[in-house]
Parts: C-alpha cells; sequence; structure tokens
C-alpha cells in the first residue's frame, strides 16, 4: 500500500500500549489494530486528530507515502 | 407495519410458495410415472385439469418430452423459492450486505435466466406439437422468466457494489 500508518512507531516513542491509546483515544482495540497492520481503507479527519492529540504528534508523523514498486 | 415485519410476513408467504410448489412438482411427478407406469387415465389430468391425453394416445415420447419440461420448470420454479427462502434465512439489516446473499442473488438470476431457455424450448415444441393438433397451447411465461433474470442480475451486481462499499465503511476508522 502506497500510504503507510506509522501508529506503532509513534506509539514506541510515547511508550504507550494500544490498550491505553485505546481508552485514551475511545476508539475499539479492533479498529486500533486494524489501522496499525495497515488494513484501514480510509482515516476520518476527527479520529486522526484524536490520535494525533494523544500522541502529540503531526499527521505526518503517523502516515508516510511510499512509492509502490 | 414495519420492515421486520414485512419481512417476516414475506419469509412465511415464500416459504408457503416454496411447498405449494414442491406439492405441485410431486404431484406432476407423481401422475407422470402412474400415467407411464400403472394406468394412461392419468395423462388426461396430470395436475389440475392439465390434459395430456391426446398427446399420449398419439405418441408416447412426445408425452413424455412435454411433460419432462413441465417438471423441469415446476422443479426450478421451487428451487427458485428454496433461495428466496434461504435469502430471507440469511438477512441482517443490520448488515445488508454479504457475500453468501450476493450469490443467493446471482443464483437466482440464473436459475431464472434457465428457466427462460428451457420455456422458449419448451413453448416452440409445444408450438410445433400444436401445429400437427397433438395438444393445445400451454402457458410457459419464458419472457416473463428472462425478463425477472434480467432485471435479478442487475441487482445482483449493484449488490456486489454494495459489499465492496459496505467492506469500505468497515474499514474507515
Amino acid at each position: 500500500m502506497a500510504i503507510v500508518v506509522n501508529l506503532d512507531v509513534m506509539m514506541a516513542k510515547r511508550k504507550m500500549s494500544l490498550n491505553e491509546l485505546s481508552e485514551k483515544v475511545g476508539l475499539t482495540l479492533s479498529n486500533l489494530s486494524i489501522l496499525k497492520t495497515g488494513k484501514a481503507k480510509a482515516i476520518r479527519f476527527s479520529t486522526l486528530e484524536l490520535i494525533c492529540k494523544v500522541l502529540e504528534c503531526q499527521p505526518g508523523d503517523l502516515l508516510e507515502y511510499q512509492v509502490d514498486e | 407495519m414495519n420492515t421486520k415485519q414485512i419481512l417476516s410476513a414475506m419469509k412465511i408467504v415464500s416459504w408457503i410458495i416454496f411447498i405449494g410448489l414442491c406439492i405441485k412438482a410431486g404431484a406432476i411427478i407423481i401422475s407422470f410415472c402412474i400415467t407411464l407406469f400403472v394406468n394412461a387415465e392419468g395423462a388426461s389430468d396430470l395436475y389440475l385439469g392439465l390434459d395430456l391425453s391426446t398427446l399420449y394416445e398419439t405418441n408416447k415420447r412426445y408425452f413424455i418430452n412435454l411433460t419432462s419440461f413441465i417438471i423441469t420448470i415446476d422443479l426450478l420454479k421451487a428451487y427458485l423459492f428454496y433461495l428466496v427462502v434461504k435469502i430471507f434465512t440469511k438477512m441482517n439489516l443490520n448488515k445488508p450486505f454479504s457475500n453468501s446473499l450476493a450469490s443467493l442473488i446471482t443464483k437466482i438470476s440464473y436459475v431464472s435466466f434457465s428457466m427462460g431457455l428451457i420455456a422458449i424450448i419448451a413453448s416452440a415444441y409445444n408450438k410445433w406439437l400444436m401445429h400437427k393438433g397433438m395438444t393445445s397451447q400451454l402457458n410457459w411465461e419464458s419472457s416473463s422468466y428472462l425478463f425477472m433474470a434480467g432485471i435479478i442480475f442487475i441487482i445482483a451486481v449493484h449488490f456486489k457494489r454494495g459489499i465492496e462499499l459496505q467492506t469500505e465503511n468497515e474499514l474507515t476508522i
């Protein structure tokens, strides 16, 4: 996939577990897992805003564009 | 009456129609077997006044062919309603688009198309027998089956697109 979600990298940097993030953001563990594993087809701005707020980062820290080979 | 009640009512009606069609197909098969192996009088009233006695007396092979067409279409009709009953069983309004439902709808369109083709052949055969003065014109409804097949196929294609949209929606976080 061309857009890579670096949620696990940011979580590791902030030393935050998936459970903790799930509680703080208000998303279910399964939805966060879908996002983390790159299975998600889209992300709402509201979700992105919440994650950025909790992880104290920018959307660019979470999302990365990679050229498909 | 809300949607759930309407669907429940339709499910019951579908069951009744399915059982009715099974009984009809079974009755014709039994009458057909009785006519062939027990009593030739059966041909005069195969099912609710269906009289093919002239055809039976003229040529047994033609009788077998025409009755086989009738039985095949009735069996397919019963199968079609079995699929409709299955749709009502598997239907879930909270998650309306599923692969099993899509395959059932596609199957219904194929069954209906097959029924249309068989009905066209049967109708032509019936006309040929009519020209020979062996039987009267029966109602085969081939165009209705083909029309239904076309409409249901379009619905099936849209349904598949619905599955894609639902999956996309589910994977939007």
